[in-house]
């Protein structure tokens, strides 16, 4: 069966290009445009693998990240982060999260920083996804 | 209604991060999410003789302001806040009002742009746009003095009220605020022509009753535990509102405002935006609930 990737990415050119790559390298995949649609698209989907931009309006990959890994349903879905934001401020805020009461949450497997090369992309697909 | 969601509107050149960070205090009430929004002005992309749309122009806009977004966004970040961002091209009002209603957010701020005459009255009819059609307060940002200081606004505001639905909805609004807020000061400006008597007796009567009113106000914020002074002054209401607002060294005027349709430049409709263009202070515009459009 075809494996399936989510992208949630609100730039549209971004989500055109990610989707590209998914695609030639054999995978099908799906599109969401803020966090909270990404959200809604794991639990109808069940993608294999979320491909999450962080700074998006709605909700943030942050966020989303987060309701995934604290959610037991969902916690098992593998996540590559594609941002400009820093790593180091992914991480800080995660733990900021978790200071104000949040569940503890795992550091992301891959993260990539925007503008990613389409070989780098496939790679990091193909690592994860065989 | 509680401030959780800020629509933090910039072009760069009026507003900067360091507005944004004089309104964190609003953590202590409730805030916990900013989205920025840049809109780039349709006619500097537009369709041009012998060169047609800027799309690399287009481009080269989104990305700058791409660059400033998420160096601004990663402090927010890593203070536990959420952060969205809006970069579109468009008019600006119906862009921050798109925006708005999308976030559903609480609070949109807006830098003072300033232009000059016939352009500066197109920036007064953006602004009234934007806060008839969002139905959501406006706080139109000033920098403090020649410094340029970005100051806490919530400190010490002044409430201008006229006893209507939307200054009633100002007081609700600011008795939630009570752990930023320092004082609140509160004027209300009667009409000369309400003056009008036989005898000294029947014009004290009127500033009698008006401060009784006053008082009553004031009580109601220093029963959430917001000390509360009044103020009572008769004349021309903008004007003496921002000098009231000097008097007692106010770092906010909050004006209650109607966003019912038809009215012009009366107290409801116009007193705002005279406010706005007489000072330097950066001025809250608070409209009445939605419920009250076009009854």
């Amino acid at each position: 069966m075809t494996k399936k990737v989510l992208v949630v990415d609100d730039d549209p050119d971004v989500r055109l290009f990610n989707t590209t790559v998914i695609e030639e390298c054999g995978y099908s995949a799906l599109e969401a445009e803020n966090g909270e649609e990404g959200l809604a698209r794991v639990k109808q989907e069940h993608p294999d693998l979320v491909l999450l931009d962080v700074l998006m309006p709605r909700q943030s990959g942050i966020r989303l990240y987060r309701e995934l890994k604290t959610d037991p349903a969902l916690a098992k879905v593998r996540v590559v982060l594609l941002s400009g934001i820093a790593k180091k401020t992914f991480l800080r805020s995660q733990k900021a999260l978790t200071e104000f009461g949040g569940a503890a949450v795992p550091e992301p497997e891959y993260y990539l920083e925007k503008p990613v090369e389409p070989e780098e992309l496939a790679r990091t697909l193909k690592q994860i996804l065989g | 209604m509680d401030i959780r969601k800020i629509l933090f509107v910039t072009q760069f050149e009026e507003l900067w991060f360091d507005a944004l960070q004089s309104l964190l205090d609003l953590r202590r009430v409730a805030l916990e999410h900013v989205v920025f929004v840049n809109v780039i002005e349709r006619e500097k992309v537009a369709m041009h003789r012998g060169t047609g749309y800027q799309k690399s122009e287009a481009i080269r806009l989104r990305e700058k302001a791409n660059i400033h977004f998420i160096n601004w966004a990663e402090a927010l970040f890593e203070q536990g806040l959420e952060v969205g961002v809006y970069i579109v091209v468009g008019s600006l009002a119906a862009r921050v009002v798109e925006a708005a209603a999308k976030e559903a957010a609480d609070l949109i701020v807006l830098g003072d742009r300033k232009r000059e005459g016939l352009k500066q009255f197109y920036a007064g009819e953006e602004l009234a746009e934007i806060v008839r059609r969002s139905g959501v307060p406006v706080l139109l940002y000033r920098y403090a003095g020649a410094r340029h200081e970005a100051l806490p606004p919530f400190q010490r505001p002044l409430l201008a009220t006229d006893w209507g639905p939307a200054s009633a909805n100002a007081v609700a609004y600011l008795r939630r605020l009570r752990a930023v807020i320092e004082e609140i000061n509160v004027v209300h400006v009667t009409d000369e022509k309400q003056l009008r008597g036989d005898s000294a007796m029947t014009i004290q009567k009127v500033r009698k009753t008006e401060r009784a009113r006053l008082d009553a106000l004031c009580e109601q914020f220093e029963a959430e535990g917001i000390p509360a002074r009044a103020h009572l002054a008769v004349g021309d209401a903008a004007d003496l509102i921002v000098k009231t607002a000097r008097q007692c060294q106010a770092t906010m005027i909050v004006s209650g405002i109607s966003t019912r349709k038809g009215f012009g430049t009366g107290w409801r409709g116009g007193t705002y935006r005279v406010i706005a263009d007489k000072t330097d202070l950066t001025t809250l515009i608070v409209p009445v609930p939605a419920i009250d459009e076009g009854r």
